[in-house]
C-alpha cells in the first residue's frame, strides 16, 4: 500500500514537473473556454431579469425602482408573454410580473398583494440567487410598513428554460475534452518508462504489475478531479454557468470517462514502440475525437456521414453525459445508454491492451 | 552498514545449459556456470556476447528458451517473484525517472520492499551528497551509474547483479564502486557483474567466465585463466616495419607472436633473449624500438588468444 501510495506520489512529481502535460491537461481547456466564453459571452455580468408592469400604479413603480437598485441586476421591461418567451431562450434567468391590482390591493389593506415569479428550477442556483432577490427586496418593502401583515408576497411560476446558452454547453463538453486527453496521454509516458527501461527494472522489484498499473490510474483520476473543479470553478466565476447537477453522479461520469478513456492510452502504449511514436498515435486519436464528438457544436448539426461516425466515439457520449447531468443539457442519447457505451468501450480497451501490452 | 549474511551451503546461483534466442541469434547458446556464496563473479566479454541476456534471466525478467536457473536456491524462471525481494538489479542502462530527484528515486524504491538501507546511507555510500536534491535527467552518465547502483543496494540483497556498473564513470567514481563491491563481499554477500574492462575483472572477480557469441570459452580464476594458457611473459613494442612475424616468431624463447593495436607481443620463456634479439634486429634496420615493456600474461591476452581478436574494439 505504500508502494502504491509513493508510486502514485511519484507519478504526480512526475506529471507535475513536466510542463507540456501540464499544459495538455490544464491550459489547453481552459484556453478554449476563455476564448469562447469571451466571444460569446458578452462579458455581462449582470443577471438580466424581466419585469412586467400590468399595474402601473405608484405602489409597482417603486417595487420595480426596489429591484432596479439592486447590484448587479439588469431589468428588461416587456409583456409577460414576450419576457417568459426570452426566458425560454435562455437570455433572462427570471421573470417577474406585477398583477394588474396590485397596488389597490396594497392600498386596501385586507390581504398581502402577490407578485408572480418565473424561475427554472433545473438550474437550481439561479432559482436560489432569484428567491434571495425576491425575498430581500420584498422583506425590505414589508419591514416598512412593518407591525402588519405582510403587504406584499410572491407566487412562483416554473419554466423550462430549453436551450442552453453556448458557453453552458461548451463547460461540461470541454471538461469531457480534457477527461479524454488526460486519458489517452497516459500512452505517452508510460511508452517513455519502457523505452527508458523503466518498467523493466521495476519489474525486478517485488512491486507488482497492478500496483503500477493502480498507481498510474489513481494518479489520473486524482488529476481528472482537479481538473473537474478548476473547469467547473472557471465556468462558474467568469461565464456564470450554474451546474445543477448531482455530484455523486458528475463524479461517477468522471471516473468513469476517464477510466474509458486511460484504458485506451493503454491501447496506444501497446501499439507503440518509441514515445515519439506515442506523441503521434495521441494526436492522431485526440484530434477527431475533439472534432467529431460534438464538443463545439451539437452532433445534430452535423453532416449524415459525420453524425455516423460521432455515433461511433465515446467522447461523443461522455459529453452528452456530462451535459444532462451537470446543465441539463437536451439528450442525445439517453443517459443509461451513455454510461454503457463507456463501460464496453473500457472493458474492449482493456482487454485489447491487456492482451499487447509488452513491459519490456 | 549492511548487516551480516548467514552462510549457508550451496551455490548461490547455477546455471545449466541456458539457450535464448532471438530469431536466427543465439544470444546465449549453452551456458552453464556456478557462483558460490560470498564470491564476486564476473562475465567479461565484449558488447552483444550474450552477457546480459544471461543475467537478465537469472534477475528473472527474460525467459530463457531452456535450461536450468536456479538463483538463491529458487527457480528463476518459474518463480521470479519469490527471489525479487533477496536480489538488487542494477541494469546495463540506468533505468530512472528522470524528473525525480536523487532522494525521491531512492526513497520510492525503498518503499518496494519490507526491509533494507536507508536513503541517507546509500547517499553518502555512493558519494551523491550533492546530488541529493537533483533531478535524475541533470545527471551525468557516471553519477546515474552511481545511483542506479545505489538502487540495487536498497534493500540489502543477499546478491547483486551489476551489469556494466562503471560504464561513463570517471577513474575516481570506477575505483568508489570497486570499492563498494568489495565491501559487499566482505560482508558475505555474493556479486555477479559484467564488464567488458579488463582491469576491473582482475581486481574485483574471485572468479570469472569469458563470453564471445553466447557461449563461455574459458572459466576460473584470474591467475588460472592466465596461466593455463600463457606460461610466458610477454615483450611488447611497437610495430617495426620490416621485422616481420616469421623473423619475431625465430628469436630466442618465444612460442608465439600476437599484434594489438598497432604493438607487436612476443610471448617468451626467454624474456632477456626476445630483448637482445629485437634490439638487434632493430639497429640492423636503423630504428630503435618504441615503448618496449615487458609486462605478464593479462586476461586481454587471455580474450586475444580465446577470439583472435581484442576485447575493447
Amino acid at each position: 500500500m505504500r508502494a502504491l501510495l509513493l508510486l502514485t506520489a511519484a507519478n504526480i512529481k512526475s506529471f507535475t514537473r513536466d510542463r507540456a502535460a501540464l499544459f495538455w491537461t490544464l491550459a489547453f481547456p481552459l484556453i478554449f473556454i476563455f476564448l469562447f466564453g469571451s466571444i460569446f459571452s458578452g462579458g455581462n455580468n449582470d443577471r438580466t431579469i424581466g419585469f412586467a408592469d400590468l399595474d402601473k400604479s405608484t405602489h409597482s413603480a417603486e417595487l420595480q425602482a426596489a429591484f432596479a437598485s439592486q447590484p448587479n441586476v439588469k431589468l428588461i421591461e416587456a409583456s409577460e408573454d414576450d419576457l417568459v418567451a426570452q426566458m425560454r431562450d435562455g437570455k433572462l434567468s427570471a421573470v417577474l410580473v406585477v398583477p394588474a391590482g396590485f397596488g389597490a390591493t396594497i392600498d386596501a389593506k385586507t390581504a398581502p398583494a402577490t407578485i408572480k415569479v418565473y424561475t427554472d428550477p433545473a438550474q437550481t442556483a439561479a432559482q436560489g440567487a432569484t428567491f434571495q432577490l425576491v425575498g430581500g427586496v420584498l422583506g425590505a418593502v414589508n419591514q416598512a410598513a412593518s407591525g402588519r401583515p405582510p403587504a406584499v408576497t410572491f407566487t412562483n411560476q416554473a419554466v423550462q428554460t430549453q436551450d442552453l446558452t453556448f458557453i453552458s454547453y461548451l463547460v461540461p463538453s470541454i471538461l469531457g475534452m480534457s477527461l479524454m486527453q488526460l486519458g489517452i496521454f497516459s500512452a505517452i509516458p508510460l511508452v517513455a518508462d519502457r523505452q527508458k527501461h523503466i518498467l523493466k527494472r521495476l519489474q525486478a522489484t517485488p512491486l507488482r504489475r497492478w500496483q503500477l498499473v493502480g498507481s498510474n490510474v489513481l494518479m489520473r483520476l486524482i488529476i481528472a478531479v482537479v481538473q473537474t473543479v478548476i473547469i467547473v470553478g472557471v465556468g462558474a466565476t467568469f461565464f456564470h454557468v450554474e451546474v445543477s447537477g448531482n455530484w455523486l453522479t458528475i463524479g461517477l461520469l468522471v471516473v468513469l470517462g476517464s477510466l474509458a478513456f486511460i484504458a485506451l492510452g493503454y491501447v496506444i502504449a501497446s501499439f507503440a514502440s518509441t514515445e515519439e511514436s506515442a506523441n503521434g498515435m495521441t494526436s492522431v486519436v485526440q484530434f477527431p475525437l475533439m472534432f467529431l464528438s460534438g464538443t463545439f457544436f451539437p452532433i445534430d448539426s452535423m453532416p449524415d456521414a459525420l453524425r455516423t461516425v460521432a455515433r461511433a466515439l465515446p467522447l461523443t457520449y461522455l459529453g452528452d453525459a456530462l451535459r444532462q447531468v451537470m446543465v441539463g443539457g437536451t439528450a442525445f442519447s439517453p443517459l443509461w445508454l451513455c454510461v454503457a457505451f463507456l463501460v464496453v468501450w473500457l472493458v474492449v480497451c482493456f482487454a485489447v491492451a491487456a492482451r499487447f501490452f509488452r513491459w519490456q | 552498514m549492511p548487516s551480516q549474511i548467514q552462510t549457508v551451503a550451496g551455490p548461490v546461483i547455477r546455471v545449466r545449459d541456458l539457450h535464448k534466442s532471438y530469431g536466427q541469434l543465439h544470444a546465449v547458446d549453452g551456458v552453464s556456470f556456478e557462483v558460490e556464496r560470498g564470491e564476486v563473479f564476473g562475465l567479461l566479454g565484449p558488447n552483444g556476447a550474450g552477457k546480459t541476456t544471461t543475467v537478465e534471466v537469472l534477475e528473472g525478467l527474460r525467459k530463457p528458451d531452456s535450461g536450468e536457473v536456479s538463483v538463491l536456491g529458487v527457480d528463476a524462471v518459474r518463480s521470479p517473484d519469490q527471489l525479487k525481494a533477496r536480489i538488487g538489479v542494477s541494469l546495463q542502462t540506468a533505468a530512472l525517472y528522470p524528473k525525480l530527484t536523487v532522494v525521491e528515486v531512492l526513497d520510492l524504491f525503498r518503499s518496494f520492499y519490507p526491509s533494507g538501507r536507508s536513503t541517507g546511507e546509500l547517499v553518502e555510500l555512493m558519494d551523491l551528497g550533492e546530488k541529493r536534491a537533483t533531478r535524475t535527467q541533470d545527471l551525468s552518465g557516471g553519477q546515474r551509474q552511481r545511483l542506479s547502483v545505489a538502487l540495487a543496494l536498497v534493500n540489502d540483497p543477499e546478491l547483486v547483479f551489476l551489469d556494466e556498473p562503471t560504464t561513463g564513470m570517471d577513474p575516481a567514481a570506477r575505483r568508489m564502486l570497486w570499492d563498494v563491491v568489495l565491501g559487499l563481499k566482505s560482508s558475505g554477500r555474493s556479486v555477479l557483474l559484467t564488464t567488458h574492462y579488463m582491469e576491473e575483472a582482475e581486481i574485483l572477480c574471485d572468479r570469472l567466465a569469458i563470453m564471445d557469441h553466447g557461449r563461455i570459452l574459458e572459466s576460473g580464476t584470474v591467475d588460472e585463466l592466465v596461466s593455463r594458457r600463457f606460461h610466458e611473459r610477454a615483450v611488447r613494442f611497437d610495430a617495426i616495419d620490416g621485422l616481420d612475424d616469421a623473423r619475431m616468431a625465430g628469436f630466442p624463447g618465444v612460442a608465439s607472436v600476437k599484434h594489438e593495436n598497432g604493438a607487436v607481443l612476443l610471448f617468451t620463456r626467454d624474456v632477456p633473449g626476445t630483448i637482445g634479439a629485437v634490439l638487434a634486429a632493430s639497429d640492423g634496420l636503423g630504428v630503435e624500438p618504441v615503448n618496449l615493456a615487458v609486462r605478464r600474461a593479462t586476461l586481454e591476452d587471455v580474450f586475444l588468444d580465446l577470439t583472435g581478436r581484442a576485447l575493447r574494439d
